[in-house]
């Protein structure tokens, strides 16, 4: 069989005035264009999970005919897509369909809302395709495909359910980043996260020998990638992450990673974090008090940590690992003195880069099934709009227009041309140290 | 110090921070492009350039300072900075 694997990329801002910032002060959508133009690591699983007397191929959306043209052949279509895309995916699937190709989805959005997907599929997989595919494969050969393959929830890094991605599907292609996944999950558990947690039972690690293989691989396809490990929170087991930095640090990379603000009590993680290579980490500080973190995760973690936030910055920075920070804007404690707080803080705190979104409840999150029940959900279904920078709900001591408006201010005072030289020079001064 | 032997110190310094052997570069050729450098690695080599040379580049010059002829002309024309 000749199966292709096609992954939906590029979010596009919908409301007409961001979508001008964007254009002005390009900075605020920096980090999205980076993610979109990563390539699909949940595809080339897909790819690896496939038994090699099929021929696999790698495309990405932008790549593909337009809507006038004629689609290339395959004799079965793997469709991933993020949520802000499921739209066209949708459109995509029911194309080929009508060609009388057999389509499966799959990913994190079709893994939420199954019944929706399975009206453009053949057969959706849910959760991880370890543990699905390979069945997929053989029923389909059999005449007998199922509308639904259930993935695996756990132990997907262990034998026989682990697999190497493959990488050599992306030799050609203009990627200079490239990702990895070290763990699934993470068990801070928060409100609005629509990350890997929400298909996996339990936080999952990957052997670090398993990491190291990959990196190894990717780097056959291209010589020096910036890699990004594809996970949500890297270090939440300190021993492990140890384990880890000390595999990657004879191997000169240069990388990036997500986590939580806890990477800075450990000075000897820190020491090892710069060691390795690590140019940058992403932490969700979500919001500069403490007082407007209640309840985001359950045990109220971020709300204890919060008042630390600036000194554990410091620590970091001073290795010269960068931190990106992100804030969300529109929490249910935020009024409209929120955005010159947040302003406030990044002055204060000396980030280097610093990522501002606006809630939003994904389908399937613990927040979206809230907002549903409080009738707060402004139309839906509305997953075109889900790209962190619109407005999907009513905010509580906010209106729409006020946090619209907020937000385009911030944005303003956080990615103009003096802000970007400060933390520019900013980080200059913390590498002068670290020589 | 003259600018054949600035050149030299900087060409040593983008060496040794890329890990790559330099010698081939020419003197207008693109830093970024040609090592690949990030952003940030663009930055960090800006930095060290800097303390090196105990001078400080005006801000709104670093975007600019992209290859090793503009590093040699920039250090002519920075401001020197005390040795720390």
């Amino acid at each position: 069989m000749r199966i292709g694997l096609i992954a939906m990329s590029g979010v596009r801002v919908h409301n007409p005035e961001l979508a001008a910032l964007g254009v002005s002060l390009p900075q605020f959508v920096s980090r999205g264009k980076v993610i979109a133009s990563l390539p699909s690591l949940g595809l080339l699983t897909v790819a690896a999970l496939t038994p090699h007397e099929h021929e696999v191929l790698y495309r990405e959306y932008p790549d593909l005919p337009s809507a006038e043209q004629e689609l290339e052949h395959f004799d079965l279509v793997g469709i991933s897509s993020f949520t802000a895309q499921i739209g066209e995916a949708y459109a995509l699937a029911d194309r080929y369909r009508a060609l009388g190709v057999p389509v499966v989805l799959g990913g994190l959005h079709v893994s939420l809302m199954p019944d929706e997907a399975a009206r453009h599929a053949d057969a959706i997989v849910v959760n991880g395709a370890e543990g699905a595919w390979p069945r997929l494969l053989q029923d389909l050969a059999a005449g007998k495909l199922q509308p639904r393959y259930e993935g695996l929830r756990a132990r997907v890094f262990e034998e026989p359910n682990y697999v190497l991605p493959r990488f050599e599907l992306l030799r050609g292609r203009p990627y200079n980043r490239l990702t990895v996944q070290t763990s699934r999950g993470c068990p801070l558990d928060c409100e609005f996260c629509a990350a890997s947690l929400r298909i996996t039972s339990s936080f999952q690690q990957k052997p670090v020998d398993k990491v190291v293989a990959e990196i190894r691989a990717a780097r056959e396809v291209s010589a020096q990638p910036f890699f990004e490990l594809a996970d949500d929170n890297t270090f939440i087991n300190k021993k492990w992450g140890k384990e880890l930095l000390r595999a990657l640090r004879p191997l000169g990379l240069r990388w990036f990673t997500e986590t939580d603000i806890s990477v800075a009590d450990d000075e000897e993680l820190l020491e090892l974090l710069a060691e390795s290579g690590c140019a940058q980490v992403l932490i969700g500080l979500e919001s500069p008090d403490s007082g407007s973190l209640a309840s985001l995760d359950p045990h109220n973690w971020k709300q204890r940590r919060c008042d630390d936030y600036l000194r554990a910055i410091e620590r970091i920075q001073a290795r010269g690992v960068s931190v990106n920070g992100c804030f969300i804007l529109g929490l249910d404690s935020h009024g409209p003195d929120i955005f010159e707080k947040v302003r406030d803080f990044v002055t204060r705190s000396g980030l280097i880069e610093v990522q501002v979104t606006v809630q939003t409840p994904f389908p399937g999150t613990p927040l979206h099934g809230r907002l549903k029940r409080e009738g707060r959900l402004l139309a839906e279904p509305y997953w075109d709009r889900c790209t962190l920078f619109d407005v999907t709900y009513a905010p509580l001591h906010l209106s729409v227009a006020e946090l619209e408006a907020g937000m385009r201010w911030l944005f303003s005072e956080l990615y103009n041309e003096r802000e970007f030289l400060q933390r520019k020079r900013r980080y200059m001064e913390l590498m002068k140290r670290r020589f | 110090m003259n600018d054949e032997e600035v050149e030299r110190l900087v060409r040593a310094l983008l060496g040794e921070l890329s890990k790559r052997d330099v010698s081939a570069l020419g003197r207008d050729e693109d830093l970024v492009e040609h090592l690949g450098l990030d952003s940030l690695q663009g930055l960090s080599f800006l930095a060290a350039v800097e303390k090196r040379f105990q001078v400080r580049f005006p801000d709104e010059r670093l975007s600019a300072l992209r290859s090793v002829g503009a590093l040699v002309e920039g250090i002519g024309s920075a401001k020197k900075e005390p040795a720390a």
